[in-house]
């Protein structure tokens, strides 16, 4: 079936999203514009809460590893993208960041006042100790100034929250201020439509070649039928994210003239460690995330996060299994845990592929330097907790996994702690912070977009998604996605 | 040899079964492996079930249905390998050494020098954990209260009712 559209924006997440939203204005002028979004359209009130029923908002149902298994990759897949399941946690791109990505054009004084409005705009808050402070984020910030780590509060994008504690898995009272909140029903009010289940298998000027799956139980009905389609358009703007545009491209022939794509990526490869009091403290009531150290950042290249997370993943995180895990769970009501997000560097060798069937695959190896972070990030936190009043910790790459606090002291920790005990595949890494594949930069061999989103040498051909970072963000990136997406939407609108 | 057989009769004689689910992937050698792996992975004691019941199976056969084919391939098929080794660690297959042999056999793979044995592993070892570890059934023998929500219902009743225990397993 063949239709016509101006513009198609292929992905709704932060970027997908966001570029809809800004491109209202041209749609209520009468040009033609809507969302291709290869996940199903779920409403806030199929998110029920249970680990195993949401595993359909994610990519391969969670199970995305990189080529070796080492890593386990979230990102999402419905309308929303990755803003249905993170936690809100928003950061503007540090300033020192963004000087080292060296884009012409992408500068803190272009970004803040983009990162200024999209705060207000998604309200973005720093929640009250008073209301939001749970015992896990107690204990972390307690632990941190005992320590003399700067301890300081992230700003989360919440409305009305209930502090249920399930953001992992979908707010299930739509509080969360994603764009399946703010920007998609924004950009379907402004006439811009939203095609769910529509899986775009390649691209070429002027036209878009996708295949229209049935809808999920549960979701929103599309407005088109199952079948392929050939849409006909003048601008595409794609917005698949990292593992999702950079194989869109690749499927179409563009590596050949920009051989930069799907190269470059960064991960925050990430491990969850947990303590454990001595006393019940129900750390997965409440708001799960609170405060961040970024003390090690500069010397150690990490950030510490509070974090909490359902019985199912934390067994996940532990790595333990055994006795060790059956007593870990037991004490599950007197954990808390800590998010470690390493910065990794973005090498040509980091690198989305396409497997046999045309997917996505991503091929990352760690560096020593990424996995001496991770361990010392691992000590750090068990330092954090043993301050905090935990009697016990578990951490993946101990010598022992689960300890007691009295059995080593706190000068032995870092010879306890350390890389001879990382074993990738058995050290239970993690990522949800997909960047990079489709770097912006101004040479068509190292990079594939302008500062603006357009694809070098393809003025029909936009990017608006993590993909387009060069470098790791070091933080949290949806804000980031969110700005530069708004850039490539005034470029498209001065285009058109 | 954990006695999950008798677990399950116990939890079925007091709930109203309401539907049964037969296991599509995990059957025949390669259940007996599977539970012989879940009940060392997460062993039973005096408070609560081991993972070697066919609960956990159902849940975890539900979840490979739906799962990448290729994924779906390489996770069957490290049963099978898991089984096979066992004659190194304890002269028998797997499912039918001593629990010190399978203990010694599940370590050795997962801090093997050769990648695939440990990312099979990690593999089994993550399954076993979600079908054992969403099923409400277990919840309160660690004290989880679940979702807030916890009313609200699921597009697909199969799981959730197997997850509660509700559903009769049959290999």
């Amino acid at each position: 079936m063949k239709l016509e559209y101006d513009i198609l924006i292929i992905g709704s997440g932060a970027g997908g999203g966001t570029v809809a939203s800004r491109l209202i204005p041209l749609a209520q002028a009468g040009a033609r514009i809507a969302i291709l979004e290869a996940g199903a359209h779920y409403d806030k009130s199929f998110f029920t809460q249970r680990e195993i029923e949401m595993l359909d908002i994610f990519k391969d149902r969670g199970a995305w590893p990189v080529a070796d298994g080492s890593i386990t990759v979230s990102t999402g897949k419905a309308v929303g993208g990755s803003t249905l399941m993170y936690t809100g946690v928003t950061f503007r791109l540090p300033d020192d960041v963004c000087e080292d990505w060296g884009v012409d054009g992408i500068t803190p004084q272009d970004l803040n006042p983009r990162f200024d409005r999209l705060l207000q705009e998604v309200n973005a808050i720093e929640p009250d100790e008073a209301t939001f402070e749970n015992d896990n984020n107690r204990l972390f910030r307690e632990g941190c100034e005992k320590l003399g780590f700067p301890v300081d509060k992230l700003l989360i994008n919440i409305k009305d929250c209930e502090q249920m504690g399930f953001c992992n898995l979908g707010c299930a009272k739509g509080h969360k201020q994603g764009t399946l909140e703010v920007q998609i029903p924004l950009a379907q009010k402004g006439g811009i439509e939203i095609i769910p289940n529509c899986a775009v298998d390649r691209i070429a000027k002027g036209k878009v070649f996708a295949t229209i799956n049935a809808a999920p139980k549960g979701s929103l009905p599309g407005k088109l039928a199952e079948g392929n389609y050939e849409f006909s358009v003048k601008k595409i703007i794609l917005a698949g994210g990292t593992a999702g545009t950079p194989a869109i491209l690749m499927r179409s022939g563009f590596q050949k003239e920009l051989p930069a794509i799907g190269k470059y990526i960064t991960l925050h490869p990430a491990l969850v460690v947990c303590g454990i009091y001595p006393t019940k403290i129900k750390n997965y009531k409440g708001f799960p995330k609170l405060y961040f150290t970024q003390a090690f950042s500069k010397t150690h290249h990490h950030y510490l996060e509070t974090a909490f997370y359902y019985p199912f993943i934390q067994t996940k995180h532990t790595g333990l299994w055994g006795a060790d895990l059956k007593y870990a769970m037991k004490h599950y009501n007197n954990m808390m845990d800590i998010l470690i997000l390493a910065h990794d560097e973005a090498l040509p060798e980091n690198k989305i592929m396409l497997d046999k069937n045309g997917e996505p695959q991503l091929h990352y190896k760690l560096t020593q330097k990424n996995i001496e972070s991770l361990c010392h990030a691992q000590v750090q936190c068990a330092r954090i907790f043993f301050a905090a009043g935990c009697e016990e910790a578990i951490v993946p790459s101990a010598k022992k996994a689960l300890f007691k606090k009295s059995e080593i002291e706190d000068k032995y920790l870092e010879e306890f702690i350390s890389t001879k005990y990382f074993v990738p595949n058995k050290t239970p890494v993690a990522s949800a912070h997909l960047q990079g594949g489709c770097r912006m930069g101004n040479d068509a061999q190292t990079s594939v977009t302008n500062a603006w989103g357009q694809v070098h040498g393809h003025d029909w051909l936009h990017i608006a998604d993590g993909s387009l970072f060069p470098k790791s963000s070091h933080v949290n990136p949806y804000l980031t996605i969110m700005a530069l997406a708004e850039r490539v939407a005034e470029d498209v609108k001065k285009s058109l | 040899m954990a006695n999950y057989k008798l677990f399950d009769k116990r939890i079925f004689a007091i709930l109203p079964v309401m539907q049964s689910y037969q296991l599509k992937y995990l059957t025949g050698k390669r259940l007996q492996t599977f539970l012989a792996v879940a009940d060392r992975i997460i062993p039973p004691d005096a408070d609560s079930p081991g993972g070697g019941t066919l609960q956990t199976a159902g849940v975890v056969d539900w979840a490979l249905d739906k799962m990448p084919d290729d994924l779906r391939k390489k996770i069957l098929l490290f049963i099978i390998v898991i089984e096979l080794l066992g004659v190194f660690f304890g002269g028998k297959p797997f499912s039918k050494n001593s629990d010190a042999a399978k203990d010694r056999q599940l370590r050795w793979l997962e801090s093997n020098p050769i990648r695939l044995f440990r990312m099979g592993f990690f593999g089994v070892k993550t399954y076993i954990c979600m079908g054992y570890y969403t099923r409400e059934d277990v919840w309160n023998t660690f004290d989880y209260d679940g979702p807030v929500v916890r009313e609200r219902p699921y597009v697909d009743a199969m799981i959730r009712e197997m997850c509660q225990g509700k559903v009769e397993v049959l290999a």
